[in-house]
């Protein structure tokens, strides 16, 4: 235990040094901190009546539907859509999903970049040697980076999404814990792309190679999400292959619509883009295991 | 006793046991093999300070990853204390300085020793208790708490000692310790082996530089291209062979040329010595008759002791030398020995 936890200390202090997981960390702040002093609303009977942001003021509105058809409700001279105040639930969900998919995105592209070269220090001659000289296994080394990596990564994303879910917590006087559901999402699908960067790293030693390949992973799958589209275009062979693609890479635009769902405290459609994601992550850093402990260093 | 690279079992006894090491490297798809080490058997006694000497590439560092752990064997065995090298927990009671090291520079020393102690299994407290003790005795107390991005290589390579001893280490390996390290740390590094030989600590050196080596080791193996040619004792392999060097007054050099023109003068700047090569002491004392009885004054008689380094370079020399061998650029106007004896082949 007394080495798990010295790997992880390493792994946390290294990371905390440098520059860019300084530089998120002070945009996380500067980001709730804006919110806290520039957002200002006045909210009567449940609606927002008005809403100020850095000194401009607006008055959300949305438009009025029909109770039993949905259809839009329109003036019936002027042919204007009928708008009223935006109710508050209306506005914290809105809030909600723009803050869950910005750190979705944020979360895991910025955490897989500021991450990616710890991998490299991880294996680096000179460094790597020394470590696998203690005695210690080498799977519990590298349970021990990956355990690290992930809990910066948990901390910098629940710092991001708690402060700002206070925020609005505060402002609205709504508290709805359920939506915070959405941190597990964003770091588990962070730990899946980690994944690619480190079977890469301790495979070539080569991180820059490793994050290229998950960025283009992420890339690639918004082209797989257009699976219903895109097959029937395709010859049966070439639909063979691309649905296998499908259920190969992560799904990770997908999970996008997991996440906001979560975030509208809606029911999930579909876990599957999740599943899949979550077997491909834990079938690569199985690999990532298998190399590491045969590698010659 | 010199002797060549022999069969080794292993043996708990031992500190170091190899037995029929082999290490080959592979490019991708199994092209470009390159053999770093050939059937390696080499033994270490407890409490030894045992140097291994070799040129580049001569298989040394990868000996040192092998017995470590950090690369796997082709074939054969290695222990640790008779433990396979495999098993991590052979590696327990085991300090290493590895060459060209390299500390996350965020950390100060004494951060860098309290991550490192905590991964040799160290408990908190006595890393703090032993520690400052440890800087103290590498001379970086006062770097303390200072970021190793400020140290130089010197002071980094004295933390990487003071890192490999951390654990109180009953087995040191050392990968060229005093590297980038100042005459006066040198000699520090060196007067701390010696030290530490005194409390028992058996100490593995890879090293370059032979004069420490010499120094320092009791006993010394060259590794040539994978394989072990020649182990003993440095006094061992250092002395005399039956060498001599006699100097006589100047101005009977011309007389002794006319009397004795079998003689050959010595390899020195002011040529009133000359030199042969005597089996024993009779035939040393008869070559003495032999120019008193002709009114030759001799005013000193050395025997010549060979350098670690001279020897080193004989060793090596002759390997090279010898068919199959990689040509050298310079070669060595002494005599020189079979390559049948000097690898003991």
């Amino acid at each position: 235990m007394k080495q798990f936890s010295a790997t992880i200390l390493l792994t946390f202090r290294e990371l905390w040094a440098m520059r860019i997981t300084q530089g998120i960390f002070v945009v996380t702040t500067i980001a709730w901190l804006l919110l806290t002093f520039a957002l200002n609303l006045d909210v009567i009977e449940g609606s927002i009546a008005a809403l100020r942001i850095f000194g401009f003021e607006a008055t959300p509105t949305e438009a009025i539907r029909d109770a039993v058809t949905g259809e839009l409700l329109r003036d019936a001279e002027t042919g204007n859509v009928l708008r009223e105040a935006l109710s508050l639930d209306q506005f914290v969900l809105g809030m909600n999903q723009m803050v869950f998919g910005a750190s979705y995105l944020f979360g895991t592209l910025l955490g897989l970049f500021a991450t990616m070269p710890l991998v490299n220090g991880f294996v680096e001659q000179g460094r790597i040697d020394l470590m696998l000289s203690k005695p210690v296994s080498r799977a519990k080394l590298l349970t021990g980076h990956i355990a690290g990596v992930w809990a910066i990564v948990a901390m910098l994303v629940t710092y991001l999404v708690v402060a700002i879910w206070l925020v609005i917590s505060f402002k609205t006087r709504l508290w709805l814990p359920h939506y915070l559901r959405s941190i597990a999402i964003i770091v588990i699908m962070f730990g899946v792309m980690y994944s690619i960067v480190l079977a890469i790293g301790v495979w070539m030693r080569s991180t820059g190679l490793g994050l290229v390949t998950a960025y283009g992973c992420i890339f690639f799958s918004g082209i797989l999400a257009a699976k219903d589209q895109i097959v029937p275009q395709l010859t049966d062979f070439t639909a063979a292959i691309f649905v296998g693609l499908y259920h190969i890479v992560p799904n990770y635009i997908e999970v996008i619509s997991i996440v906001a769902q979560l975030g509208s405290n809606e029911s999930v459609n579909s876990w599957y883009p999740l599943v899949s994601s979550v077997v491909f992550g834990a079938t690569v850093y199985g690999i990532s295991y298998v190399i590491f402990l045969r590698k010659d260093y | 006793m010199v002797s060549p690279g022999s069969e080794t079992k292993i043996d708990s006894s031992l500190a170091i046991a190899t037995d029929a090491l082999c290490k080959v490297y592979s490019g991708p798809f199994g092209r470009r093999k390159v053999t770093a080490l050939n059937g390696l058997s080499i033994q270490v006694q407890q409490g030894e300070i045992y140097g291994l000497l070799g040129p580049n590439g001569a298989g040394k560092t990868t000996l040192l990853k092998l017995l470590l752990g950090i690369v796997s064997p082709t074939s054969g065995s290695a222990s640790l204390f008779g433990k396979s090298v495999s098993l991590a927990s052979a590696r327990w009671g085991v300090g290493f300085l590895p060459e060209n090291h390299r500390f996350p520079p965020f950390l100060t020393a004494m951060q860098t020793l309290v991550v490192y102690g905590r991964l040799a299994g160290l408990e908190k407290m006595t890393i703090h208790e032993k520690a400052p003790s440890l800087l103290d005795q590498v001379g970086l107390r006062q770097w303390s708490d200072a970021r190793l991005k400020e140290f130089s290589k010197g002071m980094m390579q004295r933390l990487g000692i003071a890192q490999a001893l951390m654990n109180n280490p009953a087995l040191l390996f050392l990968d060229e310790p005093t590297d980038g390290v100042d005459p006066i740390g040198r000699r520090q590094i060196r007067d701390l082996l010696v030290s530490l030989k005194d409390t028992g600590m058996t100490i593995f050196l890879n090293s370059h530089l032979l004069s420490e080596v010499e120094l320092v080791c009791t006993r010394v193996g060259i590794l040539h291209r994978g394989k072990l040619v020649k182990t003993g004792s440095v006094d061992d392999l250092t002395r005399a062979s039956g060498r001599y060097q006699i100097q006589i007054a100047e101005n009977q050099k011309s007389e002794l040329t006319e009397l004795f023109p079998d003689l050959h003068f010595a390899n020195r700047s002011d040529e009133t010595w000359i030199q042969f090569d005597a089996a024993d002491a009779s035939e040393l004392n008869l070559q003495i008759d032999r120019l008193r009885n002709s009114g030759i004054q001799i005013l000193s008689i050395v025997p010549q002791v060979q350098t670690l380094e001279s020897r080193f370079m004989e060793i090596i020399g002759d390997i090279d030398d010898s068919p199959g061998g990689i040509p050298r650029f310079e070669k060595r106007t002494e005599d020189v020995e079979s390559t049948d004896k000097a690898s003991g082949s």
